[in-house]
């Protein structure tokens, strides 16, 4: 119907450009119009002004204007307008047709497989149409791109999908030919997840539109899919961790499901989850005990539901490294007190984390306790950085801050925010306000704004509770369900004293709360700074906890010990490896990084680093990394494991002949797993795809139109086209329109 | 006038039994008039004396009320040696002394308990039971003030109900065990004698020549209980302001008690 009434199908003026083709100048054209109506009103003025004429405004109104759009025509087609095309030239151009070959398009629905819906959707005509006007090329492409020259070559079977390295690998294999356009036939089910901007930027310099056509439901009906488990890299032996689970279902809103955390076949946590609303990424956290040292793969899983479609993605595995060298913590206690003794025993059930412990027990005497020989800290506490860093974490007691030197109050600011330690203030005496901290140098370090003021400390009961941010933190964790956990806090006994902590800063989490007497204050704060973390515990009294619940009762040393392995957990090595991604899915490139720091945690730029990788069926690869330019300290590689399986990789760095130290870390490939992810047709990514690039996206069943739309390109070789418009049979009929229209009404006025 | 010889047996049983509990104690007036000072109450070590139920309930000046067994030298020796660890070392001690007993949790609230003439204690299931929970959660108990084989073996009738002997084995301290040496260096002991040494001479009571330096301790060695058997240090703090009782007896006694609170409060 467009066609017949505007002479060109929509596309010729989707793509093209409106011009006048009359020789007059343009404003002559804009200045008669108006010139027009405003005659042609003087006209039927000075006749409503004659004697006996009888038609009323409204309808002289009428003619006036039916007759001045007539004149606005009939003036513009004076003016020749027509339309301006930039097009392929048939049968030089080449339409380049890119087939998802990947399991994803194996997929059934209504039927017939995804794959096979885009065959039919080319051999129903679309295919021959554009043959009939261009060149053609076929490819099928997953991970990799491959031409080839029958859609029988076409098999579904690929582990994954690089919609953005096959786009570029294309551009650049045809940068010697004349690509009018590409045609992707793909459900968008990328495993990268999108389409970087070099390939875009690629595409868009050679003006290719990319024309995407989708296939695959948008919707499932009944499906439950892992998105993502967050979880650290690290952890330490017999640590509880929290992961942070995030999934979406469609089709069991308000129905129940259990999470699930497995080491092979252990299962380390379960728990129910109750469905939220359909669509929607839900956030669950579970806590489990990691288990001893070595590297683990733990897979996340949410129980299948009946009549689920794909039950594959319903789990997800994730790396951690667990580790079981011993971590230090130096604990300056500036008098004896009880939470000090059952620090220390809390500490002696932990296989991990050291207690090193200096204690003023008189004026003029430290008692030492934990230290790995006489030596150690029988100076007093550290003056240089080489004895204050090789400890993971420090705490400060009820000790005042001028018993420190200025040089050592800067060596402790240095451990936290250089040497990335951990720094955790108790309350006390001595402590946070009434020990001169909030005025020392170091108070930008704490997380709390201490009270200007004296006699803070309290020796009076305080009830504790769980603040909203310590819901979820594995700190404050002291049973594994969440509701269960809130009530175990309420129950604690009370704080036999209590310390005004002050104004949390922003930025700051406080995971625990106490009530004195009616007065709510923050307990627990933490907070980053730096590369280190500080947290204030505002009281000495937790040690009621102990004293006053069951015999055998986990609450206190639990806290404790989860609250040192916080402390220390994130403080980095002399050499720390990472990775962006410990699991690699059917991809086996990884960009390896490395922070190297001296002695004094100071980056060292000039270290010789080195990784050695071990991987399966006997693979050892020896990787040279190199400096990153304007980052010191940093250095990076990339290797590609070309097995699917564990490996391990073991990074030395060393200074001239001296060794700095060592770090090891753990990833791992596996093959066949990305496909089962994210089914749904991403919509979404063949949209921006094509709309990036001046295609369109396309349903299947549209694609009767490809081969004339797919002709408006100004990629390859390419030809301007100009229709006049003059003669459209629009035209016609709009004239015919306005005159019959004009008769009307002075018909109705009995003028004519 | 005869007297029937049930009579004059119970009178002379009376009487030694007088002496004994009595022990060779001259009267000691209270230290102080108000020591529970309720302002001086809040602060982080309370020294803590056992109240316990005597062998023989309440009779004669045994039992449970003020002036049994279990309040032999209170308050001064407390008192005393409150004052020694306040001014030597830098413990936030509370001034006096607190009683604490075994009929109610409060002890829980008192890491650290003292208790004297353990020979006399007795308890009931449910008070084992409480001072065993109090030890395993990490309380201190220090006795002190029994003397010879006899004491020994009635002490242990109640310590066993409290600590069976085949979990919780008692142990002489050696001069390198740690206790010797959180804040004194303790290397030679010796027995301290009570105050009946200034008009005896004898460092001993009963058969008990030997002091015996012993302790009780947990399942990772760390001491739960410390026993000073065959030695009274809590004379030595009472009567260190007694011109009359050797200086070396009185400092070897609060060396020994400051260390032993500063164990309780480091282990």
């Amino acid at each position: 119907m467009f066609k017949f009434l505007f002479k060109y199908p929509l596309s010729t003026f989707a793509n093209g450009h409106i011009v006048l083709l009359g020789t007059w100048p343009t404003w002559v054209l804009w200045t008669a119009i108006p010139a027009a109506a405003a005659g042609l009103a003087l006209l039927i003025g000075s006749r409503l002004r004659q004697p006996g004429v009888g038609l009323r405004r409204p309808r002289a109104g009428a003619i006036w204007l039916l007759q001045s759009l007539l004149a606005a025509v009939l003036l513009l087609l004076l003016w020749q307008p027509a339309v301006t095309t930039t097009e392929l030239k048939p049968q030089q151009d080449i339409i380049l047709f890119l087939l998802d070959d990947s399991r994803s398009m194996a997929a059934r629905e209504d039927g017939s497989t995804r794959q096979a819906q885009a065959v039919k959707a080319l051999q129903d005509g679309a295919l021959t149409a554009v043959e009939k006007k261009f060149q053609t090329r076929l490819y099928r492409f997953d991970s990799r791109l491959t031409r080839i020259s029958d859609l029988k070559e076409l098999r579904a079977t690929a582990p994954a999908t690089h919609i953005g390295d096959s786009l570029k690998q294309l551009v650049d294999e045809t940068s010697d030919l004349p690509v009018g356009a590409i045609v992707l036939l793909s459900d968008g089910a990328d495993n990268s997840g999108t389409v970087d901007l070099d390939t875009i930027s690629a595409l868009r310099t050679r003006h290719i539109p990319v024309h995407t056509v989708g296939f695959g439901r948008e919707r499932s009906s009944h499906d439950i899919e892992i998105d993502e488990a967050v979880l650290g890299p690290r952890a330490l032996a017999d640590s509880r961790l929290a992961a942070v689970i995030r999934f979406h279902q469609r089709g069991y809103a308000g129905r129940k499901s259990r999470l699930t955390v497995r080491d092979g076949a252990n299962v380390l946590a379960s728990r129910e989850v109750a469905f939220a609303s359909d669509g929607n990424i839900q956030s669950e956290t579970l806590l489990f005990n990691v288990g001893a040292a070595g590297a683990k793969a733990l897979q996340f899983s949410v129980d299948m539901l009946p009549g689920e479609e794909n039950p594959a993605n319903n789990a997800v595995t994730r790396m951690v490294n667990v580790e079981s060298d011993k971590r230090r913590v130096l604990y300056v206690e500036g008098e004896p007190r009880w939470d000090y003794k059952y620090i220390r025993r809390a500490e002696d059930d932990d296989r991990i984390v050291q207690l090193v412990s200096m204690l003023r027990t008189t004026e003029n005497k430290i008692y030492r306790q934990g230290i790995q020989d006489p030596k150690e800290l029988a100076e007093g506490f550290p003056t240089r950085p080489e004895n204050l860093f090789p400890y993971q974490a420090l705490v400060l007691g009820s000790v005042e801050a001028t018993y420190f030197t200025a040089a050592q109050r800067e060596l402790i600011r240095e451990f936290v925010d250089r040497r990335g330690g951990g720094l955790l203030l108790l309350g006390g005496r001595f402590s946070l306000a009434d020990g001169g901290w909030g005025v020392s140098s170091l108070a930008d370090l704490l997380p709390v704004v201490l009270p200007d003021a004296k006699n803070t400390f309290h020796v009076d009961p305080a009830t504790v509770e769980l603040a909203p941010a310590g819901l979820d933190n594995y700190i404050t964790r002291l049973v594994d369900d969440p509701a269960a956990n809130v009530e175990r806090w309420k129950k604690l006994p009370y704080l036999m004293d209590f310390q005004e902590p002050g104004v949390p800063k922003p930025g700051a989490a406080v995971l625990a709360t106490m009530d004195a007497a009616g007065r709510k204050m923050p307990l627990l704060i933490t907070e980053n700074y730096g590369r280190g973390r500080t947290a204030v515990l505002a009281t000495s009294g937790t040690w009621r906890w102990q004293m006053n619940l069951p015999v055998g009762d986990p609450a206190y040393g639990l806290f404790w010990q989860q609250l040192l392995r916080w402390l220390v957990t994130g403080s980095p090595g002399h050499v720390a490896a990472s990775v962006p991604n410990q699991v690699l899915l059917d991809d086996g490139r990884v960009a390896l990084s490395v922070e190297v720091r001296g002695e004094d945690y100071q980056p060292v730029t000039d270290a010789v680093v080195e990784a050695h990788i071990i991987g399966p069926s006997g693979i050892s690869a020896n990787v040279e990394m190199s400096p990153v330019p304007d980052l010191p300290g940093s250095f990076q590689a990339e290797w590609t494991a070309e097995k699917s399986g564990s490996y391990v990789t073991e990074v030395t760095a060393q200074h001239g002949d001296k060794p700095i130290g060592r770090d090891v870390l753990t990833f791992q490939r596996m093959d066949g797993i990305a496909e089962n992810f994210h089914l749904e047709q991403n919509r979404d990514l063949l949209g921006r795809l094509a709309a990036q690039t001046g295609g369109r996206y396309w349903r299947p069943q549209d694609l009767s139109d490809l081969a004339d739309e797919i002709s408006f390109s100004e990629a390859g070789v390419t030809t301007r086209e100009t229709r006049e418009l003059w003669n459209m049979p629009v035209v016609f009929i709009a004239i015919l329109l306005l005159r019959s229209a004009e008769w009307l009404v002075r018909r109705k006025s009995g003028i004519v | 006038m005869k007297l029937p010889r049930t009579t004059l047996l119970l009178g002379l049983s009376t009487g030694l039994l007088a002496l004994q509990i009595g022990g060779f104690q001259r009267f000691q007036p209270p230290l102080r008039g108000s020591y529970a000072s309720p302002g001086d109450a809040k602060h982080e070590f309370a020294w803590s004396r056992l109240r316990y139920t005597s062998l023989g309930g309440s009779f004669g000046g045994f039992g449970f009320g003020r002036g049994g067994a279990w309040s032999r030298d209170y308050p001064k020796a407390d008192i005393v040696f409150l004052e020694a660890l306040r001014r030597l070392t830098r413990i936030d001690a509370r001034s006096y002394q607190q009683v604490v007993d075994l009929d109610n949790d409060d002890i829980f609230n008192f890491p650290f308990v003292y208790a004297v003439q353990v020979q006399t204690w007795t308890f009931t299931e449910a008070q084992a039971k409480r001072l065993r929970e109090y030890l395993l959660k990490g309380g201190f108990l220090m006795v002190d003030d029994f003397h010879g084989t006899a004491d020994w073996e009635s002490f242990l009738r109640g310590m066993r109900m409290v600590l069976p002997a085949d979990h919780y084995p008692i142990s002489d301290l050696s001069d390198n065990d740690e206790i010797f040496h959180v804040l004194y260096d303790i290397g030679q002991r010796f027995q301290v004698p009570g105050e009946q040494y200034v008009m005896t001479g004898r460092t001993y009571e009963k058969d008990g020549y030997v002091p015996k330096w012993r302790a009780i301790r947990d399942d990772k060695g760390r001491i739960m209980v410390t026993i000073c058997h065959n030695m009274h240090l809590g004379d030595a703090w009472e009567w260190a302001d007694d011109a009359q009782y050797p200086e070396p007896f009185a400092s070897m006694a609060f060396r020994v008690g400051i260390d032993y609170v500063m164990y309780s409060m480091t282990h």
